[in-house]
């Protein structure tokens, strides 16, 4: 019976560390423990200039870094370890593997093991890494990438373009089961080779060990950096059992890593720690801190454990009570940033009192998502109109309405759609009552304002409204089968703002949102080539989703990380994890 | 009495398969599986469609489980979809420290319990019982992690006697006695606070059954007889009041390997309950199945256990 | 040692000079401990404050002011705020309704199940024990979660009322957890048949009903008790986990595991103390009473008191 019990306990205690869970690449907040690591990421295009941070007032102290107060409160045990980084982190599942690791936390280990020819800059573009340089053909199919000479696997082994080839070959084998969706990258005779049609992937030329060409059937904007992030991994290794259909072979490989990169995995225990070990022939420069730990840590004591300075860092869920603590501490420092991705919640578009614009209007200006973000996050978050960081070059906030709180507005659009209030108070239109059965995942603080709120709030416009929380699976169920009226969930970003969630039967509309101008605006988008155009259509774009709403659009967070005042050097934005900094950072 | 034990475990071969049939269908029946779950948002249709196939999710759930039941028998449970190994492997890196915790603790809280039980029903009202039963009530109705935080605070942060969490200290790579220490100094509090919480719903079987066997005649014959009072308490009631305690007995077999979830993440101990509770929310059906099939395994055994121990404790028991 | 005779003078059948029933002995012997009215007395205070006290509260269900967020004890929230600025001692008493509710008859359910098939099938052992344990080892071995997730999915499916759900939760508690009550039941039942006033009323050649229910049953309540009080406690903390899966309250509507279970860090332990102690006191004060009118009833209905 206890052992039953405490099984269930642990559903509240996980609502908790969920939030603390969503890395940079985290989907979609509310989603389950383990967590995804998008694909490489969707950059840029290469001519993006610094990104122009929204110029919004942010309260005071919400955002930012905040150095360590006082040094000397340094517990003994981070201060006495003079060539070790701790990194506290939950414990990765030990698939050491680019092409196959699928939780933030495995990318956290293998990203400092291997290597590819971009690595991301802290504005969300790509800078090269082991490239020297990248030609593109003026029609955006050719990608010509010529690697740096010199460079030598952990083993001593010459890193070539081969491997790089090996990789891509390996993601198109009909038996990889890893995240990567490498089809939609439309390699030319890609394809082909996934179903087996073919020996070798045409699109594919290796012209010499330095030097290789791409060939897409379908040019992108962010073509060049998809490409440009397939890791290397040594053929002579990964490739020893290799035949075209099986990969079982590689998967016996996930927990002895060999690559490029500046760190050396020397042992992992599962469910405990991970010890790395710097590479001292780092092509870009000997990683300066020698030993690296990732030490499994969670939510509950988190905090502690950089308190007693058994770990040196940590991702810190961000409310006002741990940013007091953790800066009360004095020895640490706090690193404050917008959370990449956004809360929202969802229509059914399939039924028809959706469909009507100023319904959803009415909705938007009949919630009071101020009082519910707020009540959640303090002063650290804010409510959103578009769905888009504020971070993001893509962001505007030219004419887009800002949807303040107004009861008279929601109920004069209300009337004017044509639900009239009842004679019970509910309102009604051609015999029908508007009822809305709301579903939430519970594992989402959010929920905890955002039910009795949106109760209140519509009750008031005269909404019969019945609120249930569901396990996160049940309601992505519920949203394949069609069979639900509102949801409340996230989406993560991606740094490059083309995505398909609201074009009309893109693979992430899941609601059935149509929209044939916002259609147009995201096509031409993705397929612009040229910078300041491309940024005029996602503006035009967005001004239009603010006005036609797809989804209420309800609040971007934040994210935290507190560092021991000693670890220097460490460069970390929303879009770039600390780990690209890692070779650089220091000690004191 | 060996008749019964052989057909007790032939009963068991029916009832895993039921069970195997029940689990399987409830894992069939859960919404949402492995590619769902891990809302990927660049995961297309195509994508979707190929990685079911892969996992054979895409196949009817009979085939499915005949496909699963038949490679059990072979003793093989498929390879984890998050772990990307055997089930078996994944089980086996974990259980163990599920396994020490867990033991360790049965240990103490049964003697714990055994004692505290006792001396309540000899002294029945006093205040000793009286503390030990609110103190009992208190743990009852405050969440276990309070307790596990309240003792970080207190023995981690305060007097750092303890570690804060973890099974080691990062990076020392100690060996031998020199790590079986380090184990130990980990292992103090979580064993402290799941001590505490079994020890007291033991401590209130104990006293009870002790305070209806001290009551009966034949103890007031012993000691009438003049036999020592300890001889009488533990020797001839103690005996008597067993009954229960053997039926608890059996229930310890499947929680000393299937974790302790909160404790788990309290202290950050690296056991079986996280990995099984993930597997479920991820939808890992390898994992998932592979493991309730084996906890199954150890509550039938358990409960075979306890049913053979009646008759041993109280020989005029007799299962047939 | 086992010429354990004790309970041999199980009175009831043999004529005394009072026609007493054994209930109404028992009822008497129960009046008489003080402990137990007591025990008694406040549990019906807790039930009746739960349900009338909300009507003198100057703050209902859906109210909530996020300007007078966690705030201490005072004069116009006697037990203080939430983080939404929600009165404490109104949703701790809204909260009382849920969780007495769910606690009491989660157990009951499981004790009539778990107490009348354990004492079957130790009674008549063969083919009855079979059954009944195998369908117990049954139940103990599946995978709980995954079925309440499933459960939670189906009633959201069939538009069941959220605030309807929780009968489904007070009942799914009771049919996982009668299992291990009805194996303790059973092991006191195979023992209890063989001792010797057992033989008494064979002959007296009482009904099998008769043997179980008044002879057999009545020696196992001190399991009982200890058990059902364990539950009720389990019962009250385990519906604030299921409200996650669609199953328990949803908020706003509070229950005490959820409002303890709302102080989720050590900072709020150690903070706003507030949000946690009512709550727990209240499962506290409802453990223990539960607990004293168990013991009474136990002396009570225990044949060997003699007074």
């Amino acid at each position: 019976m206890r052992k039953r019990m405490s099984l269930l306990l642990v559903m509240m205690l996980l609502s908790f560390s969920v939030l603390a869970a969503c890395g940079g690449s985290k989907t979609a907040e509310p989603a389950t423990t383990g967590e995804t690591v998008t694909e490489p990421a969707k950059p840029a295009d290469e001519t993006t200039p610094q990104p122009e941070p929204a110029k919004e007032a942010t309260p005071a102290g919400s955002e930012g870094l905040y150095e360590a107060a006082d040094m000397s409160l340094n517990p003994a045990p981070a201060a006495n370890r003079k060539d070790t980084l701790i990194v506290g982190m939950t414990s990765p599942k030990g698939v050491f593997n680019p092409l196959y690791g699928e939780t933030t936390y495995d990318k956290y280990v293998f990203d400092v093991i291997f290597d590819y020819f971009l690595q991301v800059k802290g504005d969300g573009t790509y800078e090269n890494s082991l490239a020297d340089s990248i030609d593109v053909s003026p029609d955006g199919l050719k990608y010509t990438f010529h690697l740096k000479p010199g460079v030598k696997y952990t083993d001593g082994s010459p890193v070539t373009v081969k491997d790089y080839a090996f990789a891509l070959k390996v993601l198109h084998d009909a038996s990889y089961d890893g995240p990567i969706d490498i089809l939609s990258f439309k390699v030319k005779g890609g394809q082909d080779y996934h179903d087996g049609k073919a020996k070798d992937i045409s699109g594919i030329k290796i012209i010499d060990d330095n030097t290789i060409e791409i060939e897409v059937t379908e040019p992108t904007a962010y073509t060049r950096d998809t490409l440009g992030t397939v890791p290397f991994i040594p053929e002579a290794y990964y490739g020893k059992g290799y035949k075209q259909g099986d990969l079982e072979y590689i998967k016996a490989l996930h927990d002895k890593p060999l690559g490029s990169g500046p760190y050396i995995l020397k042992s992992f225990t599962p469910g405990q720690e991970a010890d790395l070990e710097a590479n001292p022939n780092y092509f870009k420069g000997a990683p300066k801190i020698k030993n690296l730990i990732y030490k499994a840590t969670t939510d509950e004591t988190k905090l502690a454990m950089l308190q007693s300075g058994e770990i040196d860092m940590d991702h810190v869920t961000v409310n006002q009570d741990n940013v007091d603590e953790l800066q009360g501490m004095g020895f640490l420092d706090v690193n404050i940033f917008p959370t990449n991705g956004y809360g929202y919640v969802a229509f059914n578009f399939k039924e028809k009192k959706f469909q009507d614009q100023k319904v959803r209007q009415a909705l938007v200006y009949g919630l009071n998502r101020k009082e519910i973000v707020e009540g959640v996050y303090g002063k650290f978050a804010d409510v959103i109109n578009i769905p888009q960081s504020k971070v993001s070059w893509a962001y505007t906030n030219e004419g887009i309405e800002p949807y303040d709180f107004n009861m008279d507005t929601a109920k004069k659009l209300l009337d004017d759609a044509g639900w009239k209030v009842g004679a019970d108070g509910i309102r009604e239109k051609d015999g029908e009552k508007f009822k809305i059965n709301f579903s939430a995942t519970a594992d989402n603080p959010v929920v905890d304002a955002l039910l009795p709120i949106m109760t209140k709030n519509y009750k008031e416009l005269g909404i019969d409204i019945a609120a249930e929380t569901l396990d996160f699976n049940a309601i992505m169920d519920k949203k394949d089968k069609g069979d639900f009226d509102m949801f409340f969930a996230a989406w993560g970003l991606t740094p490059d703002p083309d995505s398909t969630v609201y074009i009309t039967k893109g693979a992430q509309n899941d609601v059935g949102y149509s929209n044939k101008t916002v259609d147009e605006w995201s096509d031409k988008g993705k397929k612009e080539l040229n910078f300041d155009k491309r940024k005029e259509d996602y503006k035009a774009l967005y001004q239009e989703l603010n006005k036609d709403l797809p989804a209420i659009f309800m609040y971007q967070r934040r994210d935290m990380w507190a560092i021991n005042g000693r670890v220097n050097g460490l460069e970390i934005t929303p879009y770039k994890d600390f780990i690209y900094s890692l070779y650089t950072a220091e000690l004191e | 009495m060996r008749q019964y034990m052989i057909r007790r475990l032939l009963q068991i071969i029916p009832t895993l398969i039921g069970i195997s049939i029940i689990v399987f269908a409830i894992s069939a029946m859960v919404p949402g599986d492995y590619i769902t779950a891990q809302n990927n948002p660049n995961m297309s249709k195509e994508k979707a469609a190929q990685l079911r196939q892969i996992y054979g999710l895409d196949k009817p759930v009979v085939e499915r489980y005949f496909v699963w039941a038949g490679n059990m028998l072979k003793g093989n449970l498929g390879d984890s979809l998050s772990h990307k190994q055997p089930v078996t492997k994944v089980m086996n890196n974990y259980v163990w420290n599920s396994f020490i915790i867990a033991f360790c603790t049965l240990v103490l809280s049964w003697l714990i319990a055994v004692f505290a039980g006792v001396f309540s029903a000899k002294f029945q009202y006093s205040l000793f019982d009286k503390i030990v039963t609110l103190l009992i009530f208190i743990c009852m109705s405050l969440p276990s992690f309070f307790i596990g935080l309240l003792l970080i605070k207190l023995f981690a942060l305060e007097f750092k006697m303890f570690p804060v969490g973890g099974m080691t200290t990062a990076g020392i790579n100690a060996h031998g006695w020199a790590h079986i220490v380090d184990v130990a100094k980990h292992m103090f509090l979580p064993t402290l606070v799941l001590t505490m919480l079994s020890t007291g719903s033991l401590t209130r079987y104990f006293r009870t059954s002790m305070l209806e066997v001290i009551r009966q005649d034949y103890i007031r014959t012993a000691r009438a007889k003049g036999l020592k009072e300890r001889t009488v308490i533990f020797k001839h009631a103690l005996r008597n009041a067993l009954l229960p305690a053997i039926t608890l007995l059996g229930f310890e077999l499947p929680a000393l390997f299937g974790g302790a979830i909160i404790l788990e993440r309290v202290f950050v101990w690296p056991g079986i309950g996280q990995v099984y509770l993930e597997s479920i929310n991820m939808r890992d059906y390898p994992f998932m199945l592979g493991f309730t099939i084996f906890i199954a395994v150890l509550t039938l055994l358990g409960n075979l256990l306890s049913d053979v121990l009646y008759g041993v404790a109280d020989p005029r028991i007799r299962l047939k | 040692m086992s010429l354990a005779s004790a309970p041999l003078n199980t009175n009831v059948e043999v004529p005394k000079q009072k026609p007493d029933s054994p209930w109404r002995i028992a009822y008497r012997r129960f009046t008489r401990n003080r402990l137990a009215l007591i025990g008694l007395f406040v549990l019906i205070m807790m039930f009746l404050i739960c349900f009338i006290g909300p009507l003198f509260s100057p703050y209902n269900l859906y109210d909530y002011n996020l300007a007078d967020k966690n705030q201490s004890p005072n004069a116009r929230y006697w037990l203080g705020t939430d983080k939404f600025g929600r009165d404490i001692l109104l949703r701790m008493m809204l909260a009382g309704r849920i969780s007495l509710l769910v606690g009491v008859v989660a157990t009951t359910i499981a004790v009539v199940i778990g107490a009348t098939l354990g004492a079957l099938s130790g009674f008549y052992k063969k083919s009855v024990d079979t059954i009944t344990m195998r369908i117990t080892d049954i139940i103990m071995a599946l995978p709980t979660l995954p079925i309440l997730i499933i459960l939670g999915a189906v009633l959201s499916d069939l538009k069941v009322d959220p605030s309807h759900r929780i009968y489904f939760l007070m009942l799914i508690i009771g049919l996982l957890q009668w299992p291990y009550l009805s194996r303790l039941i059973r092991g006191q039942i195979l023992t209890l048949r063989e001792q010797e006033f057992m033989q008494a009323t064979e002959a007296l050649g009482l009904s099998d009903h008769r043997k179980i229910f008044r002879h057999l049953l009545p020696n196992t309540i001190p399991i009982i008790i200890v058990w059902a009080t364990l539950s009720v406690a389990g019962a009250i903390i385990t519906e604030s986990a299921l409200s996650f899966l669609g199953l328990g309250v949803v908020q706003p509507t509070p229950s005490w595991g959820n409002m303890i279970s709302a102080a989720n860090s050590l900072i709020d332990f150690r903070k706003r103390p507030w949000i946690w102690i009512p709550p727990g006191i209240c499962i506290l004060i409802t453990v223990v009473a539960i607990n004293l009118i168990g013991d009474a009833l136990r002396d009570a209905l225990d044949p060997k008191m003699k007074k």
